[in-house]
């Protein structure tokens, strides 16, 4: 969406506001529902989406008047951003925006967690990205690959940033991909993986573009994935640990997160496949002596991953039965007991070349 | 047999100094605060007792002064008979001797040890007599020192002075060590602040330590009733009451026995009685067995008498109680029951007030706000100690005040007060402060609560509704000029004017009425 295009549609939401009260009408903000119970899983577009149920913030209910007016804050904070062409962190907006209301001792915001739903709110309700409201997300994730990008009017080759690769911004937005020479993308959860891959030049024996997420993927590395898998048509493949948490990164990058389900198609890649590490590894591989006893934790995170519509593939809840069985997981590294290039000259080649994915 | 039975028959058996030290705490002199209350409950209680039997409003002035470390010089006047110079040491000088012991008549004091007990704790701690300054009107005016003559438990009257002098009315003046005044709810202020509560009838000024003047105006010019001896009610007599009755009759048959001892007790009655046991009611009452005695006290249990007459008691009532309310606690809010009398164990008939007072003066302020206070009372005498052990406070304990939407309610500006009166009250010691939890008194103890908590729910939950929608009209409020500032900034319309209509949103619904329930919505789904 355009610079102006974003700014009308704050502004579209200030006017119904405006004309209710005008009207002596108790003005509200319809606001899209967030929770499991409003996001569905659209089976043909293979992503979270948001349902139709909508929650009304308005200024005469007392339990929301406060969120309502912090909505409203951050709607023309950001207006203002976009009018100026500034862009800043959640972080800045929240310390502009915090102030004493006169004659209290309440402030607009006490913390941080309270301006970031008021963006996630916004967003949902004008159907754009933080990043066009010129807000920035967190700065996370690493790539590497044979591709030239132009950034702010530099031109940056990915495979010729030495041992770091290419730090990946919050807003990929602007950011033109001028060659892309690749097989598919490859995407790691762990920046330790990261780094012996990148040192072992896995990307250049399998010609794909390296990623790390270093953990959950951050918006900008999941808006980078979706934009090179869509735009040059590139398959991607995901690499965590066997754990509930790992595949849930994996969730995240493949089919969205429930927060952001309103942005799946721009955020999610559907045709994502998963490598590992999976349980049946654990056996294939003989990785028994070096499993993790599960938590309670993991196990209880295992069992919801269970019940969520889109792991109801027969692969997915094998795995999850494994793990609930075996109470155990693994990391990566695990994979480090069979050499230090085990990983990256043998596990990984083989189940590429042997397409031996989860869906 | 009763604490005062024990106390009587120790007594004979003891020197007073032996009996005193040993009854130290049963009498109210444990601990430094304590001590200090007690004397000024024994000559407040003298006071309006004496004005009381006299006919006069009772004006009574006290006053505390610190001498030293632990050392207090306590002063009471009053406006009363006075005394006749002749009785001068009997009054404070010699333990039990008192007019009241063993009567069955509602009066504070009951046990005639009192104002002896002061002048014995003056007279261990400084070694000093109490001084008495009395006039019974009449032109002359009396002043002695009074102190105990231990072996003998007689007075010891020294230093006697005679002069002219017009006024009636008694002032006593004790030195005493091993005493502490503490600004707190057991302090003599806040005796003093209760006894003038629970009775309105009286002036009373309390000069603190620190010189600081307290006047509690009379809010009443009527005196209590006289207090009349009274006959046992039969309804809770129980059996060995019975025998030690029938025992010391004189009466020739057990019919007149019982018509003449017991209250609301008709010839017709007692035929009703003999005609449900087998005994013959021709026989003497000393002739009563135990299984006789049983045999009639089931009979009384299945018979219906009139209620205990309520001569011999003197309730405060409801509406001196509310004058007094007014005057000293000036409440938002108050509700107040005097029960009808009811009787318990041994016929003895007690009646219940209870009063709630809310908001104004009325809790104990403290750096947090208030607290919500019991106001305890024999006799419309304070009860300030042992309140865990006392009937009064189980009661309200018991109490499910959630029901009466009364949350926290140690955190709300509520004064409970509760008045037990009665020919002879059931104390649990003879330090008097606390009363014992007998089946007949919690009962109507509770009743009389709930029916005030009942009052005050329905105020508190109105109060609220009415504070609620001021809080949630300052909440919208708050809000509007961020509020209208963000919309500005967005569509260009003018501050001044969101402003105003927003503000214009919330009186309307807040000060027109509306409907407030049906508009409220649900939480938001998130």
């Amino acid at each position: 969406m355009k610079r102006e295009q974003v700014m009308k549609e704050i502004e579209k939401i200030g006017k119904e506001v405006e004309t209710e009260i005008n009207k002596g009408q108790n003005p509200h903000l319809e606001i899209p529902v967030r929770t499991l119970s409003n996001i569905e899983f659209d089976k043909d577009k293979k992503q979270l989406t948001l349902g139709e149920r909508k929650s009304k913030r308005s200024f005469m209910n007392v339990a929301h008047t406060r969120k309502f007016m912090q909505t409203l804050m951050v709607g023309s904070f950001c207006h203002d951003l976009l009018r100026e062409d500034l862009h800043t962190s959640l972080r800045d907006m929240y310390y502009a925006l915090k102030r004493t209301i006169p004659g209290t001792k309440d402030n607009t915001f006490e913390e941080q967690s309270e301006s970031d739903p008021c963006v996630i709110d916004l967003e949902t309700m004008g159907d754009f990205l933080r990043e066009e409201m010129h807000l920035n997300a967190d700065v996370r994730g690493r790539v590497v690959g044979n591709v030239v990008i132009k950034d702010r009017g530099d031109t940056v080759n990915w495979a010729k940033l030495g041992s770091g690769g290419w730090s990946i911004p919050s807003n990929v937005e602007e950011i033109e991909l001028k060659t892309v020479e690749a097989d598919y993308i490859f995407v790691v959860e762990k920046n330790a993986a990261f780094e012996r891959m990148h040192e072992d030049k896995f990307w250049r024996e399998q010609n794909c573009i390296l990623v790390t997420s270093q953990g959950q993927a951050a918006r900008g590395v999941r808006r980078l994935v979706n934009r090179l898998s869509t735009e040059h048509n590139l398959p991607v493949i995901i690499f965590t640990d066997a754990d509930a948490y790992g595949w849930y990164i994996y969730s995240v990058l493949k089919w969205g997160s429930m927060n952001l389900a309103h942005v799946s198609n721009r955020l999610g890649t559907p045709n994502a496949k998963y490598v590992g590490l999976t349980m049946s590894d654990i056996n294939n591989y003989d990785l028994h002596n070096y499993t993790i006893k599960a938590t309670e934790m993991d196990m209880k995170r295992a069992k919801e991953l269970s019940q969520y519509p889109w792991f109801q593939k027969p692969e997915w809840q094998k795995e999850l039965e494994l793990m609930i069985k075996m109470k155990k997981k693994a990391e990566l590294e695990a994979l480090s007991s069979k050499g230090l290039k085990f990983m990256t000259k043998e596990y990984l080649p083989a189940k590429i070349e042997r397409k031996e994915f989860l869906p | 047999m009763t604490q005062a039975d024990t106390i009587f028959k120790e007594f004979k058996e003891h020197s007073v100094a032996e009996f005193f030290k040993k009854n130290r705490q049963m009498l109210g002199y444990s601990g430094k605060i304590r001590s200090l209350t007690t004397i000024v409950h024994e000559y407040v209680t003298n006071a309006l007792d004496a004005c009381e039997e006299h006919g006069v409003l009772p004006e009574i002035t006290v006053k505390v002064e610190q001498l030293g470390n632990d050392h207090y010089r306590v002063t009471v006047t009053d406006n009363g008979p006075g005394i006749p110079q002749s009785h001068i040491g009997k009054v404070f000088a010699q333990m039990l001797s008192g007019t009241k012991f063993h009567r069955f008549i509602q009066q504070r004091g009951q046990q005639g040890i009192g104002a002896s007990g002061c002048t014995m704790y003056a007279q261990i701690t400084t070694g000093k007599p109490i001084h008495v300054i009395t006039s019974t009107g009449k032109g002359k005016v009396y002043e002695a020192n009074v102190m105990i003559d231990v072996k003998k438990n007689s007075p010891l009257v020294t230093d006697e002075k005679e002069y002219d002098g017009d006024f009636t009315g008694t002032t006593v003046i004790g030195e005493f060590k091993d005493v502490q005044y503490q600004q707190s709810d057991k302090s003599p202020g806040e005796y003093v602040r209760r006894t003038a509560l629970a009775n309105p009838h009286a002036k009373i000024t309390f000069i603190d330590p620190n010189k600081l003047k307290t006047v509690y105006e009379r809010a009443v010019t009527v005196l209590p009733k006289k207090g009349v001896a009274a006959k046992p009610h039969p309804k809770g007599l129980e059996i060995d009451d019975l025998i030690e009755y029938a025992h010391h009759s004189k009466e020739r048959t057990i019919k007149t026995f019982l018509v003449n001892t017991f209250d609301r007790m008709s010839a017709a009655k007692a035929k009703e009685i003999e005609e449900l046991t087998s005994i013959d009611f021709q026989r003497k009452p000393d002739s009563i067995s135990w299984k006789d005695a049983e045999e009639i006290v089931d009979a009384i249990k299945k018979t219906q008498f009139l209620a205990p007459s309520t001569a011999e008691l003197r309730p405060i009532g409801e509406s001196t109680i509310e004058r007094s309310f007014l005057n000293v606690l000036e409440p938002e809010f108050h509700s107040i029951r005097t029960r009808k009398p009811a009787v318990y164990r041994g016929g003895v008939p007690f009646q219940v007030e209870v009063g709630m007072a809310y908001g104004g003066k009325a809790g104990r302020g403290n750096e947090n706000g208030s607290t919500a206070e019991i106001l305890r009372f024999a006799n419309r005498a304070p009860l300030l100690f042992d309140g865990g052990g006392c009937a009064i406070t189980k009661a309200v304990n018991s109490i499910d005040w959630k029901r009466y939407q009364l949350r926290n309610i140690e955190t709300l500006p509520l004064s409970i007060f509760v008045n037990i009166c009665s020919t002879y009250v059931p104390y649990t010691g003879a330090g008097k402060q606390a009363i014992s939890d007998e089946d007949e008194v919690m009962k109507d103890l509770g009743l009389a609560l709930m029916e005030v908590a009942r009052d005050i729910k329905s105020y508190v939950t109105s109060e609220r509704r009415k504070y609620e929608k001021h809080t949630k009209k300052l909440t919208l409020t708050k809000y509007i000029p961020e509020i209208s500032r963000a919309v500005s900034e967005l569509t260009g319309a003018k501050k001044e004017v969101l402003e105003a209509n927003l503000l214009r949103i919330v009186n309307d619904k807040y000060e027109n009425g509306g409907d407030e329930e049906a508009e409220e919505e649900a939480g938001e789904e998130q």
